[in-house]
């Protein structure tokens, strides 16, 4: 069994309908190490840790090393240059409106960091223009504007 | 800004919904809505008269068709005084939600209760009236207590 209800039939109150919006908060922890790196962002920089263990780089850092279970609070500046490992062109915003300029939405492989990267956008270039492997440098938003977040990075231009 | 470490990070998500209440409920409301009644879907063959409707039968899964009408004289089952809204706000005045059972109708409604009420006490709807009514669960105004 089933009925088959069409956007008009919603449209033209064919059938009762209940239409609200809830607020969905939310407050998320970001832990020691996310803590620490969204500070590092507000000034700037981007900092990860290093498993002195193994040895690896890894941005976002994480306080323990997943290959080694061990703790890895070593810290370390990192420089704002990568490369994309991969990306999207996308004509749709996380809430779905339709936009006509695209987001490219791209992991970012930071210098200096093993075999992580990081989800950002990519900007300052034509779409068709991206290319898995190009070099890219973060931009920043005005040091008065950065309050301590992800989007402290407006998004990665190529590096020229 | 504190420049611990451990940060909180805020936000909200956009949500939009839009329900329908589906063929049983679409009775239910429309009966509330033009006749200012409750209704009830029947199967006649376990005996059972749904509240509010649906369209099967949970015990025979038999599909539901015939409607048949509650009386509008209940029993309050159980009963809370709600303090705050659903998003944590206080309400101004304490809100009484109760659950009423209806002597001949499996289930039962949901609803806001006007004034001081216990657990066995007789109350009614309180329909809008019929000019305000939009087809919605809210067409109920609240439970009253028969006196």
């Amino acid at each position: 069994m089933g009925t088959a209800l069409k956007e008009e039939d919603i449209e033209r109150q064919k059938v009762l309908t209940v239409a609200y919006q809830p607020k969905v908060k939310y407050a998320w922890a970001t832990g020691i190490a996310i803590g620490r790196f969204l500070n590092g962002l507000k000034a700037g920089e981007i900092l990860g840790t290093r498993c002195e263990h193994c040895g690896r780089v890894v941005v976002p850092p994480r306080i323990f090393c997943e290959w080694c279970f061990k703790r890895s609070d070593s810290w370390v500046k990192l420089p704002d240059t990568g490369i994309v490992n991969t990306f999207s062109i996308s004509y749709i915003t996380t809430d779905t409106t339709r936009v006509k300029t695209p987001i490219i939405p791209a992991v970012i492989g930071i210098d200096s960091t093993t075999e992580t990267g990081f989800l950002h956008l990519i900007g300052g270039v034509k779409p068709d223009d991206v290319r898995i492997d190009m070099r890219v440098k973060a931009v920043w938003l005005d040091p008065s504007q950065r309050k301590g977040s992800i989007t402290d990075i407006k998004y990665f231009a190529p590096l020229r | 800004m504190h420049m611990s470490s451990e940060l909180k990070v805020e936000g909200d998500f956009p949500v939009h919904f839009r329900y329908t209440a589906g063929l049983a409920g679409e009775r239910f409301l429309r009966e509330i809505k033009v006749n200012g009644r409750l209704v009830a879907a029947r199967c006649s063959k376990c005996d059972l008269n749904y509240l509010p409707p649906r369209i099967y039968c949970e015990r025979c899964l038999s599909k539901l068709e015939d409607y048949v009408t509650i009386e509008n004289i209940g029993t309050v089952d159980a009963f809370t005084v709600c303090r705050e809204d659903s998003d944590g706000k206080d309400f101004p005045q304490p809100v009484t939600v109760a659950l009423v059972r209806f002597p001949l109708a499996h289930g039962g409604i949901v609803h806001k209760m006007k004034g001081e009420v216990a657990v066995g006490d007789k109350v009614h709807v309180v329909f809008k009236e019929k000019s305000k009514r939009t087809g919605s669960i809210l067409d109920i105004e609240y439970f009253e207590k028969i006196t």
